[in-house]
């Protein structure tokens, strides 16, 4: 998100506009057969890159009618879950993979799905994104002039070529031409934002999703310092369909995750990332198992009431998606955790939902967010955009059995610090949205908007365990919050960064001083609910915006 | 009389700025200090102008500049209303809105080491409290490095940061 933040979802099979599908009660019909490969780390323009690009756009249109390619990336890729989930698709699904050692054997045995290849110019950037919107309107693989060889080997002619179109051009020139030829024909309903990654590496791994679905791919800058890349990018989201999804991130080398999210959400619209976010082109077209149903660990019910003790009172939320986070990592389950799940996912990648559902252990407990059905900053979604979305969340939570909303509103802050605060109005949405959740959760890093409605507490992040913090000194963070805040009970909610290692959080929490109780979030705010020795609190008009939004058009 | 010769003596001491080491700018050392969160950069710029002393600090966090300085007086109590703390940024703990800050200043062990307090009122999620900091700035005898430890009323462990001192031509630049 921030930073390294980032946020995740998968895939979307059906339009964002669609009333919340339910999930079918059975598999839907498997290809039993499919075909893998295993990627490596490299993905440098000048080594890499252009085979992955390949292989990529061919999955795209390998899986346009069923799930037929999957790629595995080595563990130390930002999503850990390509292994574990290859596996469950063997064991759950009945899947049985075949291994593609090469691009060549790739070739031959999906050449059927293309008809012919497009040719990217590696001496412009942009190139690469325009060749994955003529993919998919196409049906053509892409690639670099030293894998045309290759392709002709297997029979594809050329399509189109943009070695030399837009040499010397600038982004917003090369994505206007872009958008003349090929917006029309592409989907309204989402968009491919295929930025992240900038310079000698790139990392387009959700393309074969664009290319599927027949996305506009572009790396268009939220930063208002690029007038004319701005420009066109709010014309481009403001074709968008209402509720539509913004898919990948933002160019690390434009603008913030801050920024684009802002911008988005001006437009009611939702971010699914992350622009490497794998397979969402095979993940989308598999359903939950027959009989399966989300059973979240519910430590309380929702109508109970529960009566604080003069203690400090600690819960642990990860948020960043549970597939990018700590669930593969050592130590989970030996500390009550809440893991924020992009809700779409049940959309997207009910398997992955399934997956993780399956391996949860008592201490594992799943809320929604992140501030809806999707990323967004609630701030600055228009109040006549806010009902759609959030009875959207609600179906999404009911159907997850999840009872707590996480929301982050970072439009203000400067990365993952400063200013992270909710409007009172913003507030007032939430609590007329949500009549049913237990409470809110506000924040990435730390915020203070806090309130207390009938039943309904919102809580912000007092902690934001930074993974590279020393733990001598994470211990020592959260004994001067305990002693800072000397009202007992006090109610310590702490964000758990990705990466963060859940053994060392163990160690910190046996350094802590004080009439301390570990508890999981909803047991959390439900006697955070009993007693209020927090301040109620909104974002504070006076207080600085390291970022404040855009000009209405 | 005896007092009163003590007293100037002593703002006689205060008044030669007692250390002119500590005067300069510093750069944080983050591999000898505690770590910083919610920066990534930190420059201490102290100035000394008879009692008063003026530490800069010179702080970057991703793109993002802060500079804000503190002036003491070792001569009295001040008061301020914008004093700034080298916050630990990923706590919920800020400046209290409108909140003012008395600090004060004093040379040490024979006028080699500056000690600083200040009462700084706080936000944090239960409201506003009191923050006492004390901090003493030690140059080395070579002159080359400073150590700053904090110690705050509601934290057992010091903070310590070391600064190594930017020679005079680059701290122009």
């Amino acid at each position: 998100m921030k930073k390294l933040i980032s946020f995740l979802t998968l895939a979307l099979a059906t339009a964002l506009v669609a009333p919340a599908a339910e999930p079918a009660a059975t598999a839907a019909p498997a290809a039993k057969q499919a075909w893998s490969m295993n990627f490596d780390l490299d993905w440098t323009v000048a080594g890499g890159l252009p085979e992955k690009a390949l292989l990529v756009s061919l999955q795209g249109l390998a899986n346009r009618t069923s799930p037929q390619f999957y790629i595995v990336h080595p563990p130390q890729y930002q999503w850990e879950i390509t292994g574990p989930l290859f596996e469950f698709y063997q064991r759950k699904h009945g899947v049985q993979f075949t291994e593609l050692p090469t691009a060549d054997a790739a070739l031959a045995q999906f050449k059927s799905a293309a008809k012919g290849y497009v040719v990217w110019d590696k001496t412009v950037g942009a190139s690469l994104n325009v060749a994955f919107t003529i993919a998919g309107l196409e049906d053509a693989v892409v690639v670099s002039e030293e894998l045309i060889p290759l392709v002709e080997k297997h029979g594809l002619k050329p399509i189109d070529d943009l070695r030399g179109r837009y040499t010397g051009q600038t982004d917003d020139v090369i994505y206007q031409d872009a958008y003349d030829k090929y917006w029309a024909r592409c989907a309204k309903d989402r968009i491919m934002l295929m930025g992240g990654h900038v310079g000698a590496v790139r990392m387009p791994g959700m393309a074969d999703w664009g290319v599927r679905e027949k996305m506009f791919f572009h790396d268009l800058s939220a930063n208002p310092k690029h007038t004319k890349e701005l420009a066109l990018n709010r014309r481009l989201l403001s074709e968008i369909e209402p509720g539509g999804y913004v898919f990948g991130w933002h160019s690390y080398g434009k603008d913030t995750e801050e920024q684009y999210t802002t911008l988005l959400s001006t437009y009611g619209l939702r971010m699914e990332g992350l622009h490497n976010l794998p397979n969402l082109s095979f993940n989308c077209q598999f359903t939950f198992t027959p009989g399966f149903k989300f059973t979240n660990n519910h430590h309380v019910a929702k109508d109970a009431k529960l009566t604080a003790e003069p203690k400090v009172y600690l819960a642990f939320v990860q948020s960043d998606s549970i597939g990018i986070g700590v669930w593969t990592k050592p130590g989970r389950g030996k500390l009550p955790f809440a893991w924020q799940v992009t809700m779409n996912w049940t959309e997207f990648s009910p398997a992955a939902l399934e997956y993780f559902h399956e391996s949860a252990t008592p201490n594992d407990y799943f809320i929604g967010g992140l501030s809806g059905p999707g990323y967004m900053y609630p701030n600055h979604i228009p109040p006549e955009r806010f009902p759609l979305l959030m009875e959207r969340a609600n179906k999404l939570m009911a159907m997850l059995d999840e009872h707590v909303m996480e929301i982050m509103d970072n439009s203000a802050a400067d990365g993952n610090v400063g200013n992270a605060d909710l409007t009172k109005e913003t507030v007032d949405r939430y609590y007329a949205a949500f009549p049913n959740v237990i409470g809110f959760i506000n924040g990435y890093g730390p915020a203070r908007t806090r309130d207390l409605r009938d039943t309904r507490p919102m809580i912000s992040y007092d902690y934001y365990i930074d993974p590279r913090r020393p733990r001598a000194e994470v211990a020592a963070d959260l004994n001067e919050l305990i002693a800072l805040n000397a009202k007992r009970p006090y109610f310590l909610l702490i964000h758990v960064r990705e990466s963060n290692d859940v053994n060392s959080l163990v160690e910190v929490t046996k350094q802590l001083e004080g009439p301390i109780e570990i508890v999981p979030v909803d047991v959390f705010l439900k006697l955070a609910a009993s007693n209020k020795t927090y301040t109620t609190r909104y974002q504070d008009p006076e207080e600085p915006k390291h970022f404040s939004g855009y000009p209405k058009e | 009389m005896i007092a009163g010769g003590l007293l100037a003596l002593g703002l006689a001491t205060a008044a030669m700025a007692a250390n002119p080491a500590l005067a300069g700018r510093w750069r944080y050392e983050p591999t000898l200090s505690t770590a910083l969160d919610g920066w990534h950069k930190m420059d201490l710029v102290i100035a000394l102008e008879g009692t008063k002393v003026a530490v800069t600090h010179d702080m970057l966090w991703i793109r993002s500049k802060v500079v804000a300085t503190n002036t003491y007086d070792t001569a009295r109590a001040v008061e301020a209303k914008d004093y700034f703390r080298v916050e630990q940024r990923h706590m919920a703990v800020y400046p209290a809105k409108g909140g003012v800050t008395t600090a004060t200043a004093a040379w040490i062990d024979g006028d080699r080491v500056l000690r600083t307090e200040a009462f700084t009122p706080v936000e944090v999620s239960q409201g506003n409290v009191t923050m006492r900091i004390t901090s003493e700035y030690r140059v080395s005898e070579t002159g080359d490095t400073l150590t700053v430890i904090e110690l705050h009323s509601t934290r057992n462990r010091p903070l310590v940061y070391v600064f190594k001192k930017v020679p005079a031509e680059a701290a122009k630049n």
